[in-house]
């Protein structure tokens, strides 16, 4: 019983970190979508905003609209049908964020020492890193993820403006189109991994990249050339979720709801300051958790290939040697990078006082800081200071496996940022035939595959 | 009637008609600068050299062929075209490039005929011959001398027309220059006539100078209504507002002048003078309420107490309509009218053009007592003022108080006019009307001659025309007389009053109609009203 | 009305993916170039601009006589030629002057000027520009953007040439940052752009 106020405390702080974990992401994600769409069409992006002359490639541009957004005037237009229409935008970014709450971003923490000992509670704690182990936690998210068609339906509808109506009856046929795919390569992959528990999942992608999901969870090295049936399962069950997922995160180039040319801004039309804010976080949101979901599914979670969590406990001294030792040049090698473009010919252009000047100082010292770190780092695991003690090894891992996901989930998001500067949007009949007629049929297919490789793996496993 | 030939074309014109005008009757079109309809025939401009091919000897100027039978002309073969480019060439010679600044340009017959008839490459390699260059010739005449083409058409109009001769051509050859007598100036009523009649830029009006350029006005042909001669003007205005007036030809009136006083009417839209606004026992205030005001004296007034006084200086349309008035929505009202001027009417009179009688309706509303003989006149009014018959008084533009002084002390005066007078200031209402360039109208002059007014611009302020104001109390006393466009209250006053039996707007044309007889002074000449060609 | 268009496809590019991660690789080899390279043909612009060229128009400018006077003589073939109808001037009588007539007041209504250049062909007198090279014509009112006789006249002090060539001639007058040295951008930090 008296546990009880000890896992409240730890699942209260775990529900702060996992918010933290996709709302840390969203300004970066923003950031990045505008950044990566300059690069890509041989633009500058953004990069005028500064703070105390620091622009950080734009990234001041980020904070500089959250207080835009928030100090904007909220226009409740007279029209709208009150009650919905508050609670649409809401609905858009709870559902973003609760389907988190079953995505691990690590192993367990082992504490030896425990808060809960104040209520006499056992010394040592097992913390599983994951807010909610359901049994069905992918199936969790899929129930809760087409929830979020409520959030744009409800605005849509509740805006009472024609192009808000268009764009939400076009969201809502999309996302339950696509989450017919959607759900049968999940379905396939359970297949797999013989459970719905994502920690579960995620745990069994731990070690050699083989394991990973898209692989078809080989678990053993193998050559057999029958192994291919198992990596065109998990090949498929991943093109199929992640084109859904860009249709569920209404990404292009399946954003037929917003459509600018044709529905100005779509469902969120009648939307202005933080309400505008919570359906534009949403949107970014879900792409975290889309990303999250694939990598726990299909590319190992938080695990870092070949090195799974008994082995990061057991050679900590080392990582944190390797790491540090090999932080250094990186950290001077963007210290240098810093420094060249302090000789471009804008700061040049500069007058003598701007303060933009401080600019490359900033990031030269600060990057040299960073290799000064990192080869503290490096000292400290070269001494061995950490594989000794209680808690070093177990933060390490906690570390690493969470940045692994972190990493993970960024390359992802930035996937779909960079699919979105390159495809043109599909014309809606092209949508639907790409939903229905092309990928719901391959679905079926690769769940027969994969009851094929189920088996075949088993003879695999036996040979 | 003789028979002339030109350009092969047949044209029968009255003995004496010069070939310019015989032409023009055949759409030709003979460039001229010195010739001009009311001034003796110069021919020294050479522009309107013509081929004779038979009737005549050689080249000759048009201007100085008279119609004969057996005449023919050409002013299409190519020695009249080289004829008329040479001629142009030495016009230009010497004239300066002050198209930019000069007033002139856009209705210059130098610019006009350059591009019809002169566009030759430039052969003067010397400097031109200057001159002498903006001088104060009158106080509403600037001369440039170098401009000056010298034909002498400023020099006939003094000559002939005014009678006073400031004017000569001096000196020779390229040397040649207009120029006024030494000491003289130019002072006489008719000045702005001279920057009228020169075709180029070197006479040019002082009021206008530099005000607008030319090609922006729009011309409204109207009428002046500065005295009982009535001279038929164009208002040349740009966006609501008038910048000149000019003289438009119609020689049963004032053939192709006008008189200074007359150029500066559209001065008055915007004199402080002017009313903008209705008033109420003095107090500014909108016109509904005013003319409510009204409404309710006039019903409250004892019947027989009631009199209407018709104005000389309104137009036909608005003087029937409150005749009208009187006689169906005012039962039992007495009808007045004012010979003579109001006090305080500029005074200059000639044997020109300028009336003693500044009133431009006079004869209008002559004609309208002549058919209805219970309209009494000006002595009648002040008998009925005096002997207490009249309490109530609806005078229109006519400054009744200012002719009756005290006498009319006690009468309630209801006024509609344009302009503040001695009535006004002791009016229990008024209600302001809209000036003659800012309405549809007509007015009949001293001889008789109904002529048209054309609005140009938009009443000022709140002011409507009278004939409308008129219509709107008369619908509010009961019965309107039904003017609701000038159109349909002349029709209506045509179809009523004999004298302007059959006249309509259309028939009315540019150059008006005299007034049907039996009117003594009705004397115009018949033959003229064909004569449709502006004043140049 | 759409027309079907018939385009004989194969099969991979009936598959998409190969088409996709195609114009993937075009993408990202801009972005990744772009990361590397800060060679984007984009100007700063605040802090540096573009050199104009020399016939670049901007925006206009008024003439003076040696005395200082305008040159214009307020003929209107500018206000009459122009199709945007963006230039008011009011012609005055010049007492002293030979040339009689001075424009009052010369209005241009940026916010309505097509920059044609027609005014400038127009004037007899060479009296209107359009040589500034000055293409930051902004202001937080409409009022301000009525450029008037006077700002016309002061700009480019009447007889400047362009403003980055005359810097160059005299890099002592020349504001910070101005580097006439480079041929593709120079910045200037005055915010009037001279």
């Amino acid at each position: 019983m008296e546990n009880h106020w000890a896992e409240l405390i730890v699942v209260l702080i775990k529900c702060v970190f996992s918010l933290a974990f996709v709302m840390q992401i969203v300004p970066i994600l923003i950031w990045a979508e505008r950044k990566v769409s300059a690069y890509i069409q041989d633009r500058r992006g953004p990069n005028r905003a500064h703070i105390m002359g620091i622009r950080a490639a734009g990234l001041v541009h980020t904070l500089v609209d959250v207080v835009k957004l928030v100090v904007k005037e909220d226009i409740i237009p007279d029209h709208v049908e009150k009650g919905f229409w508050f609670a649409a935008p809401v609905i858009a970014m709870s559902v973003a964020l609760t389907t988190f709450t079953v995505v691990p971003w690590g192993d367990s923490l082992l504490l030896p020492i425990s808060v809960t000992s104040l209520w006499g509670g056992t010394a040592a704690m097992e913390i599983p890193l994951q807010v909610a182990q359901i049994n069905g936690g992918m199936l969790f998210i899929l129930a809760i993820g087409s929830l979020g068609v409520y959030g744009v339906m409800l605005a849509g509808w509740a805006s009472n403006n024609k192009f808000s109506l268009l764009g939400g009856l076009r969201a809502s046929a999309q996302m339950i189109s696509y989450e017919l795919a959607m759900g049968l390569s999940v379905a396939a992959m359970f297949m797999l991994y013989g459970t719905a528990r994502l920690d579960q999942i995620a745990a069994q992608q731990a070690g050699p990249i083989w394991n990973w999901g898209i692989f078809g969870v080989l678990n053993s090295p193998s050559f057999d050339p029958l192994v291919l049936i198992g990596w065109v399962v998990g090949g498929l069950a991943f093109l199929l979720f992640w084109t859904s997922v860009f249709a569920e995160t209404n990404r292009m180039p399946f954003d037929l709801p917003e459509g600018e040319a044709e529905l100005v801004a779509g469902y969120h039309i009648e939307y202005s300051s933080l309400r505008f804010a919570l359906f534009f976080m949403a949107e970014y949101a879900h792409m975290i958790v889309g990303s999250a979901v694939t990598a726990t599914l299909f590319f190992g979670g938080y695990n870092i290939p070949f090195l799974d969590g008994a082995a990061i406990r057991a050679h900590s001294d080392l990582i944190l040697m390797v790491l540090g030792f090999g932080g250094v040049p990186v950290s001077l090698a963007f210290a240098f990078i810093a420094w060249r473009r302090s000789k471009r010919p804008f700061y040049r252009a500069l007058a003598k006082n701007d303060i933009r000047h401080r600019e490359p100082r900033f990031f030269i010292s600060m990057w040299t800081m960073s290799a000064l770190s990192a080869l503290g780092l490096g000292v400290v695991g070269a001494l061995g200071l950490v594989g000794g003690t209680v808690l070093g090894p177990e933060l390490l891992a906690f570390a690493l496996q969470t940045g692994s996901l972190f990493i993970k989930v960024l390359f992802g998001t930035f996937f779909m940022i960079w699919v979105r500067w390159t495809l043109p949007r599909f014309r809606y009949d092209q949508l639907m035939d790409l939903g229905w007629r092309a990928m719901l049929p391959t679905a079926i297919g690769t769940i027969m595959l994969a009851g094929v490789w189920v088996i075949v793996r088993e003879a695999v496993h036996a040979v | 009637m003789p028979t002339v030939k030109i350009n092969g074309i047949e044209v029968e014109v009255p003995a004496g008609t010069n070939m310019i005008e015989a032409a023009a009757k055949i759409g030709i079109e003979i460039p001229h600068y010195c010739y001009h309809p009311h001034l003796t025939v110069a021919g020294n401009c050479r522009m309107c050299l013509c081929d004779v091919e038979a009737g005549g000897r050689g080249p000759d100027i048009a201007c100085n062929m008279q119609a004969r039978d057996g005449l023919a002309i050409r002013t299409d073969t190519p020695r009249v075209k080289q004829m008329r480019k040479s001629v142009m060439e030495f016009l230009l010679k010497n004239h300066p490039l002050d198209c930019p600044i000069c007033d002139q340009s856009g209705e210059c017959r130098l610019q006009d005929y350059y591009m019809d008839y002169g566009q030759y490459e430039s052969r003067l390699a010397d400097p031109k011959v200057t001159k002498h260059k903006r001088q104060d010739i009158g106080d509403h005449l600037v001369l440039d001398a170098e401009r000056c083409v010298a034909c002498s058409r400023c020099v006939r109009f003094g000559d002939q027309i005014t009678g006073t001769g400031e004017l000569r051509l001096f000196n020779r050859t390229d040397h040649t220059e207009i120029g006024i007598f030494p000491g003289v100036r130019i002072d006489h009523d008719y000045q702005g006539n001279l920057a009228d009649i020169c075709p180029v830029g070197a006479i040019t009006s002082k009021d206008f100078r530099f005000q607008k350029r030319v090609w922006y006005l729009t011309d409204t042909d109207s009428i002046c209504t500065a005295c009982a001669t009535g001279c038929d003007i164009k208002v040349c205005h740009e966006r609501n507002q008038v910048f000149r007036i000019k003289p438009r030809r119609n020689d049963a009136v004032n053939q192709s002048w006008m008189c200074d006083h007359g150029r500066m009417i559209w001065q008055d839209l915007t004199s402080l003078g002017r009313l903008l606004q209705a008033r109420v026992e003095g107090q500014v205030g909108n016109t509904d309420a005013a003319m409510q005001t009204a409404v309710e004296t006039l019903q409250g007034a004892e019947p027989g107490t009631v009199g209407v006084v018709l104005g000389t200086q309104a137009s036909n349309e608005a003087n029937w309509a409150l005749w009208r008035l009187a006689k169906d929505a005012l039962k039992g009202a007495s009808v007045f009218w004012c010979q003579g001027n109001d006090p305080g009417a500029w005074d200059r009179v000639d044997d020109l053009l300028i009336d003693a009688d500044k009133n431009p309706n006079t004869e209008g509303v002559r004609a309208l007592t002549r058919h209805d003989a219970s309209i009494g006149d000006g002595a009648d009014l002040a008998h009925a003022v005096r002997e207490g018959n009249l309490k109530t008084l609806l005078v229109l533009q006519d400054d009744v108080l200012g002719r009756l002084g005290d006498a009319a002390d006690g009468v309630a005066v209801l006024y509609i006019g344009t302009h503040r007078n001695g009535t006004v200031d002791k009016a229990a209402v008024v209600l302001p009307a809209a000036h003659t360039v800012e309405q549809d109208a007509t007015y009949t002059n001293r001889r008789g001659q109904v002529q048209r007014v054309r609005r140009a611009v938009h009443p000022a302020g709140d002011s409507r025309p009278a004939w409308q104001l008129l219509d709107r109390l008369g619908a509010s006393l009961g019965k309107a007389p039904g003017a609701s466009t000038a159109a349909i209250a002349f029709k209506k006053l045509s179809a009523q009053v004999p004298a302007f039996a059959d006249m309509t707007y259309r028939a009315l044309g540019t150059q008006g109609l005299p007034l049907v007889a039996p009117q003594p002074e009705a004397q115009t000449d018949q033959a003229s009203q064909e004569h449709h060609e502006p004043a140049k | 009305m759409t027309l079907p268009v018939q385009r004989p496809r194969s099969f991979l590019e009936r598959l998409f993916i190969p088409e996709i991660l195609r114009g993937l690789y075009i993408t990202l080899q801009h972005g990744l170039h772009n990361l590397f390279h800060q060679d984007q043909p984009t100007v700063e612009y605040p802090d540096m601009r573009r050199v104009m060229p020399d016939r670049y128009k901007g925006a206009h400018r008024l003439t003076t006589r040696p005395d200082g006077k305008v040159k214009c003589v307020a003929c209107m073939c500018c206000a009459q030629v122009c199709p945007a109808r963006c230039i008011t001037i009011e012609a005055g009588e010049d007492a002293d002057e030979p040339i009689e007539k001075y424009p009052v007041q010369f209005q241009i209504d940026m916010l309505r000027c097509i920059y044609c250049g027609y005014c400038v062909e127009a004037c007899p007198k060479d009296a209107i520009r359009m040589d500034t090279g000055i293409y930051e014509i902004n202001s937080f009112t409409r009022q301000d953007m009525i450029h008037d006789k006077a700002y016309m006249t002061d700009l480019m002090d009447g007889k400047k040439p362009l403003a980055e060539k005359f810097y160059r001639d005299q890099p002592d007058q020349a504001p910070a940052g101005f580097d006439g040295t480079q041929d593709r951008v120079v910045s200037v930090d005055d915010s009037r752009g001279l």
